[in-house]
């Protein structure tokens, strides 16, 4: 069997949910093992609905007032007993801020491997192998998990493509039942939503990003005089933003904005996994920088591999002129 | 308050990486290492908390000359001791078997308020350790910290944390607790002449499985959870089409594209 742990806010599906069971979908076709999608929640009937369509063998839910709001505390408590109940061969959970908070408390209680952050996995005869990204996606690492199952893989948001799940389905739901030994050690205070300010990128139709192959925060004019004379709105990698040449709120990425603009200009953009999922449905991507292994051309429909200090005003020159002619 | 810094030392960005020949890892002989980024972030946070409620902080790191290498930087910047896994045998750890020697170094040091690392590393990255090690302890956590708020005589911390798509969370958990800190947090201080002079007089302690009461299977390559089978440059599927010449060549054909290839201008 090949579980499923779901991720869900406001009583709806969250898109890395898809993209896990495309991913378990694929596997169980391949090692030919049913697939169980979990819900935990204080009432999931209307996800496990939703769920059951999708082509899927079985949808457990697990139902608890403790439950509506996540904490890692009740989450392994609740799935260590499903999983030492029902045995599977491999558990996938979302390479999210959720998933990454239990996960590894999880394999730790079973005393069971977790490979995380997987971009892609392979058979090798019977063996399951699971790659991840590692030295900021320069490189990838194939693994295999050693012992007995069940073994956790957390998948990386934007590996798996969400919009292919298979749906025509009609999975059996069954309730687990729910017990809990004590309340969550975390209490949760307020969740607030960080100010974005001036710089709200989710519409903007032209931006141009940059990233820390841009030097120092001086050169950061570069980008503001390209994007100003392409009529464009200005965006930054993150670490960037953590080196405090911009504020948070110009961030492009996983845990800044989610962007896709007609045009988005990388400039000196090595393009890490939480930036590329933050800005890879943009229409048409453009990538400027001079590591030609840099991940960002993965995703790039243009590239440039050459010095942004000299092909960054050659740009803004060109744009300059067109305007004025 | 006693504080817990855990840092790893990685490659320095700057550096060439290249793949070894049993493709396992990379080269590490001729590097230069240096603190994981984020994990510097997290010493700072400890040296602020330690600045603000007094205490102890002590910096923790696993490895050879790397390894003594950040412990004594971490010392410069202001760390009261430091503490050193060095044993042949802690070689090729996984993240489950490091954070199992983490947590017991620990507890062999009677324990801590606080243990701060990280929130993912430089080269593996996937963010696991801390939060594994605060299973092994049986302590609460709290991943991707872009705030801390101490109250140590109610034994309680205010963390806040960062979620996807620019939310932030307020929690409160119990002392003692482990913290990932996230990137960013605050600004990390340079060590100064005299810290690093004064380093030189610091506590610095080195600690072998044996040490430890740990068998040989349970720590490094040994104690491993899962086998590295090949680390490899992925092949680049991609569509992109490479456009070459002088800068000014570049960046004509690319406008020229933009405007009758794509149709995006």
């Amino acid at each position: 069997m090949i579980f499923v742990i779901t991720e869900h806010k406001d009583n709806k599906l969250k898109p890395i949910t898809s993209e896990l069971l495309v991913f378990a979908q694929r596997v169980g076709r391949d090692f030919g093992q049913p697939v169980t999608a979990v819900v935990l929640g204080s009432s999931t009937a209307s996800l496990a609905d939703e769920l059951k369509t999708r082509k899927i063998d079985r949808v457990i839910t697990a139902e608890h007032a403790d439950l509506g709001e996540y904490n890692p505390d009740s989450y392994v408590e609740v799935l260590k007993s499903i999983l030492e109940k029902e045995k599977p061969f491999l558990v996938l959970i979302g390479h999210t801020t959720q998933g990454m908070d239990f996960a590894p408390r999880l394999s730790v209680r079973l005393r069971r491997p977790l490979i995380a952050g997987c971009v892609e996995y392979e058979k090798q005869a019977d063996r399951l192998i699971l790659t991840r990204q590692v030295f900021n996606a320069k490189m990838n690492m194939k693994t295999s998990p050693r012992g007995e199952p069940p073994y956790f893989a957390t998948a990386s948001p934007g590996a798996f493509p969400g919009d292919e799940v298979e749906t025509g389905g009609s999975a059996a739901v069954v309730a687990f039942p729910v017990q809990l030994s004590g309340g969550s050690r975390r209490k949760l205070l307020e969740r607030v939503e960080a100010p974005k300010g001036k710089a709200d990128l989710t519409s903007a139709p032209i931006i141009v990003s940059g990233g820390r192959g841009l030097k120092q925060k001086e050169n950061f004019s570069l980008v503001f005089e390209l994007a100003e004379a392409i009529g464009g709105s200005v965006g930054a990698s993150r670490p960037v933003v953590d080196a405090e040449w911009l504020p948070r709120e110009y961030q492009v990425g996983s845990s800044g904005q989610t962007v896709s603009p007609r045009l988005y200009i990388a400039v000196g953009i090595s393009g890490a996994i939480q930036h590329l999922v933050g800005m890879q449905t943009s229409r048409c991507i453009v990538a400027i920088n001079k590591d030609p292994e840099a991940p960002i051309f993965k995703v790039a429909h243009y590239g440039i591999v050459d010095d942004l200090f000299k092909v960054v005003p050659a740009l803004t020159k060109i744009f300059k002129d067109l305007k004025q002619a | 308050m006693k504080i817990i810094s855990c840092i790893k030392p990685v490659p320095d960005s700057a550096s060439r990486l290249i793949i070894n020949e049993a493709k396992t890892w990379i080269k590490d002989q001729d590097l230069t290492f240096v603190a994981s980024e984020a994990d510097n972030y997290a010493l700072e946070e400890a040296l602020r908390l330690k600045e603000k409620h007094s205490g102890d902080v002590v910096v923790l790191s696993m490895g050879g000359e790397e390894a003594a290498r950040v412990l004594r930087s971490g010392l410069a910047m202001g760390a009261d001791r430091a503490i050193h896994l060095l044993d042949p045998k802690f070689k090729g750890a996984d993240e489950f078997a490091a954070a199992a020697t983490l947590a017991k170094v620990i507890e062999k040091d009677g324990g801590a308020d606080l243990v701060l690392t990280g929130v993912q590393s430089d080269d593996l990255g996937t963010g696991m350790t801390g939060t594994m090690l605060a299973e092994f302890l049986g302590w609460a956590h709290a991943t991707v910290v872009v705030g801390v708020e101490a109250n140590p005589d109610a034994k309680s911390l205010k963390v806040r944390r960062e979620l996807e798509g620019g939310i932030n969370e307020s929690v409160e958990l119990p002392m003692p607790a482990v913290l990932t800190v996230q990137f960013g947090i605050n600004q990390p201080r340079y060590a100064s002449l005299k810290g690093i002079m004064a380093a030189k007089r610091k506590e610095f302690k080195a600690v072998t499985a044996a040490d430890l009461g740990l068998a040989d299977d349970a720590v490094g390559k040994a104690g491993a959870m899962y086998e590295v089978r090949e680390i490899l440059i992925p092949a680049r599927k991609s569509r992109v089409e490479m456009i070459s010449g002088t800068p000014e060549e570049e960046a004509a054909s690319l406008v020229e594209k933009l405007r009758k290839e794509a149709k995006v201008l």
